[in-house]
């Protein structure tokens, strides 16, 4: 019992409800949709989840911090249109999911709806198989990892002062279940490990990390990622005691291939959501099938890249992820839907409904946006640059959707004069306009990178994970948060 | 309120889980129980586009176990199901490393404020009338929609309300509950500016804890309108040196690059750009800071923090030296230091005399920051740099409004430039500030 309860176990057999180890028959279900429906709402939803996190760290040479978090409940969702009525509960008696469903059920004031149907279950791509899981691993075999990669990262570089290290891993049932039958359970893997250190030269200290993330089990974190993680940590918080301030004003900015993905999650990604557009609110609601980008600008979104962070078999309105090309040749071709957009627009949901967990409704959301890859080398990007900066690390972004301004922090990166990298840079914001910025794209190039760190996309009080890539892109002119003498 | 009956009580769960904990072989446990009401709602378009509510309770259980320690937290309240947790986190303790430093606070250090005084739980929230509500938000969005100006297209009017209750037991005999109450409300709107194409938003939202401490309609409207004039015609402005008008409202975000160097956990692992400060000067001897969780049904205000130390009114930097550092009890015993307290609660400036208008009447140009984009501060150099919007002042008047432009440097520069505070501070906020003037804020722009 106990091991049913604290740990997640993926169903035995394909047609097995999983929820019903915890008491909720498909009689309830039934009779819970036939609650939400009750006042005539078109449509609901129940969204289960059932999700363990795990969380062991080191820090001062000792691994000795360890958290377990369980979430258990369910979303009900009604809707009339694009109106939406939301209640969720932790307790899953039937007593609790009825009211739960009486009360999503009150954004409907007509007849009672439609009775749903038998429940059937669907089968599901695989887009994240998972080798080993952690519930395997126990805390006998995580201990030594965290201790290696500690002493790794002290052996690098003698100035290392502090290291501290931590490995998350989280393992996540859902099941969404619609009153037209369909059941959709999905197992959602995720592992993230992180290494953070802080050094010090000639008494000035500076700190950095890196991170590794992706839908798997222990195979995410293999030699060659590992190594990479701990070099990466020591070498980019070394990196900042060399690095500093470019000038301040617009100019032109290369951003290297990977996390700079974060340029078209912030400048493009956000204003493609559809409930944006629909709400007419977006800088990109009237401009389908119009030139935004030079012919060379290919950007997906694509849920269904293996082992990815932003990788899922199913949204979470129970449609099948997918990869949504939404500029295509630098002409836009679509938006990312949920079903209440999709409705609105007359199309076919993208898979994109999503939803930090069975507390939230879902929305339109980013999976993994990147470009695709274009006809010029890194080096022919950087060398067409006369005066200019060269970004190669990031730590956040935002943006505001309606004007397109965004905004993204650049870590560390270079100076461009002459056509080469010269000074270090480090700690400077960059902000821009989403339209002008995919105008202003000169050079692609053909060394497209998926970035391997763990990113949250937050909108509107709601994170889900995400990857983003690029290939090496140079953007005419952005202002760069230098300094100003 | 509830949409979920419920026969949880949440003091005895909180109590269980002590009791179970040493039970299994903890030499101390810490547990806390929280539970909350919470309601949304949001019209747009004259109907209700979402209306959510629950009712959502949780469990959190520190464990000390043979000098080792871990956390755990639970959504499912069901005894097996805590039960389950408890083991579980009791068998994987004892697998990691010893850690002297963690252990409940001593017993004299404990304590709580008088919830009475404190004022944060109003019984309004008990006797709420749904459709009333309802009602509220309507003619929120009627006002908003009837005051739009010719080019707006879309509004969308919010009201959020919640009581939230929490119960904490530890081992060593420490109680305290506590019950705090939220009523907010707001409205975003969009334009359609015509010779740009753009569609710019502005949002006005406020909360208090008392429901007749909400600030009313016509404040909403008063501060939306300023919010859109505030979104028109935006440019960047040249690049430079500017005297720098800090908004009241957005004045948190450059605190709070303060707060991260200053926490335990930065100065521990030497990533703290305050690290050997403590009792220097780091700002300009006008400027001060204060943590104060004691302030009557103020927003950040707390009867206890997280490990049940009693609340303390304290001075972060007084008159630019650096007093406290945000210490909780772990990290205190780290550091060799008296704990203070792990998080703040309300951050509060001591109010100026004039307005940022009076004080930068003679100022041939400063910029007035109203809101930021992105952005960043490194904790270890206390490098800083910010995506901003606002306006370009000349003898204190607007005459441009700006985006697309950053502000750059570094914490200690920005506050030893500090040159006075405003006159006027926002007290429907845990960040009780009024605008922060500082001189020589490097900006990039066009």
């Amino acid at each position: 019992m106990a091991d049913l309860i604290s740990a997640v176990s993926p169903p035995s057999r394909p047609e097995e409800l999983y929820f019903e180890r915890f008491g909720v028959t498909q009689e309830a279900l039934r009779g819970v949709m036939s609650a939400a429906l009750s006042r005539g709402a078109d449509d609901c939803d129940l969204f289960f989840e059932h999700c363990v996190i795990s969380s062991v760290s080191m820090a001062d040479g000792k691994v000795n911090r360890a958290s377990t978090s369980i979430d258990l409940g369910l979303g009900v969702r009604a809707r009339v249109g694009d109106q939406v009525g939301y209640a969720y509960t932790e307790d899953l008696s039937l007593a609790a999911m009825l009211a739960a469903a009486r009360t999503a059920a009150e954004i409907a004031m007509t007849t009672p709806g439609r009775a749903p149907v038998n429940l059937q279950v669907l089968g599901l791509p695989s887009y994240y198989p998972v080798k080993e899981r952690w519930s395997g691993v126990g805390m006998e075999r995580r201990v030594p990892m965290l201790r290696a990669w500690e002493a790794a990262a002290f052996a690098r570089d003698a100035r290392v002062e502090k290291v501290s290290c931590q490995l998350v891993d989280a393992e996540r049932v859902i099941a969404v279940v619609r009153p037209d039958g369909r059941v959709a359970q999905d197992f959602q893997p995720m592992t993230r490990a992180v290494v953070s250190v802080t050094a010090q030269q000639n008494g000035r200290r500076e700190s950095n990390l890196y991170n590794l993330a992706g839908r798997a089990g222990l195979e995410l974190l293999d030699a060659d990622r590992v190594n990479r993680m701990v070099n990466e940590a020591v070498d980019r918080t070394m990196f900042l005691f060399d690095a500093g301030k470019p000038p301040a004003g617009e100019m032109p900015v290369v951003l290297a291939a990977g996390a700079s993905g974060i340029l078209l999650h912030e400048a493009i990604g956000h204003g493609m959501e559809a409930d944006f557009n629909r709400k007419g609110v977006s800088i990109y609601a009237s401009r389908m099938n119009e030139r935004i980008a030079p012919s060379f600008v290919t950007v997906v979104d694509n849920g269904t890249l293996d082992g990815s962070r932003g990788a899922i078999n199913i949204d979470d309105e129970a449609n099948p992820s997918e990869r949504t090309v939404l500029v295509q040749d630098g002409v836009l071709k679509s938006y990312l839907h949920d079903e209440i957009s999709a409705k609105h627009y007359g199309v076919a949901p993208t898979g994109s409904g999503r939803r930090e967990s069975f507390r939230h409704p879902p929305m339109p959301r980013m999976r993994a946006t990147y470009m695709e890859p274009g006809p010029h080398k890194p080096e022919e990007i950087i060398a067409s640059v006369k005066n200019g900066i060269y970004c190669t690390s990031f730590s956040n972004g935002q943006v505001h959707i309606g004007a397109g301004d965004f905004a993204f922090y650049m870590k560390t990166g270079y100076l461009i004069e002459d056509g080469k990298l010269t000074r270090p840079l480090k700690d400077v914001n960059i902000i821009g306009n989403g339209p002008t910025a995919l105008e202003r794209v000169e050079m692609v190039g053909d060394d497209l990178m998926l970035d391997e760190g763990g990113w949250t996309c937050g909108k509107d009080g709601q994170g889900v994970p995400v990857s983003q890539g690029q290939p090496t892109v140079k953007v005419g002119a952005l202002v760069v948060g230098g300094v100003s003498q | 309120m509830s949409a979920v009956p419920s026969s949880i009580d949440p003091q005895k769960v909180a109590r269980d889980a002590v009791a179970l904990g040493l039970r299994l072989g903890a030499d101390e446990v810490r547990a806390s129980v929280g539970r909350a009401d919470d309601v949304q709602l949001q019209r747009r378009g004259g109907r209700l586009e979402r209306a959510q509510e629950a009712r959502t309770f949780g469990l959190s259980v520190s464990l000390f176990v043979d000098g080792r320690y871990s956390s755990h937290s639970s959504s499912d309240m069901r005894p097996e199901a805590i039960a389950a947790l408890m083991e579980r986190g009791v068998e994987s303790t004892r697998l990691l490393e010893p850690d002297p430093d963690r252990a409940l606070p001593e017993r004299a250090l404990m304590g709580g404020l008088d919830e009475a005084s404190l004022d944060l739980d109003d019984p309004a929230a008990r006797q709420r009338d749904p459709a009333r509500r309802r009602e509220e938000l309507e003619a929120l969005e009627a006002r908003a929609i009837a005051a739009a100006p010719a080019d707006l297209i879309s509004t969308t009017a919010h009201l959020w309300e919640g009581r939230s209750e929490s119960w904490m037991c530890l081992s060593n005999g420490f109680e305290a509950q506590s019950a705090r109450t939220t009523f907010g409300w707001g409205v975003e709107a969009t334009l359609r500016e015509a010779e740009t194409g753009k569609l710019p938003e502005g949002y006005a939202f406020e909360q208090a804890v008392h429901l007749s401490d909400r600030p009313n309609i016509d404040a909403l409207m008063a501060e939306l309108d300023e919010a859109l004039a505030l979104t028109r015609r935006t440019s960047a402005c040249a690049s430079g040196r500017y005297l720098m008008v800090l908004d009241a409202r957005v004045v948190g975000r450059l605190l709070g690059a303060l707060l991260g160097p200053m926490s335990g956990a930065a100065l521990h692992e030497r990533r703290s750009v305050f690290l050997g400060k403590l009792g220097e000067q780091v700002a300009s001897p006008r400027f001060s800071l204060f943590d104060d969780p004691t302030i009557p049904r103020g927003l950040g205000s707390r009867s206890t923090d997280g490990d049940g130390l009693l609340p303390a009114r304290r001075a972060l930097i007084d008159e630019g030296v650096l007093k406290t550092p945000l210490l909780d009890v772990y990290y205190a015993r780290k550091l060799g230091m008296a704990p203070t307290t792990g998080g703040v609660s309300n951050l509060v400036v001591p109010i100026g005399d004039r307005s940022w208008r009076a004080a930068t009447a003679e100022i041939p140009e400063a910029i007035r920051v109203t809101s930021f984009l992105g952005g960043n501060t490194n904790p270890a150099s206390g490098d800083f740099s910010f995506g901003i919007r606002g306006q370009l002042l000349r003898h204190g008047e607007a005459v441009q409004n700006l985006s697309e432009m950053n502000i750059t440097g570094n914490i200690l520069d920005l506050y030893a430039n500090f040159v006075e505070a405003a006159d006027d501070v926002r007290l429907n906020s845990s960040t009780r500030s009024p605008s922060l003037l500082f001189d020589g804020v490097s900006f990039s722009g066009a």
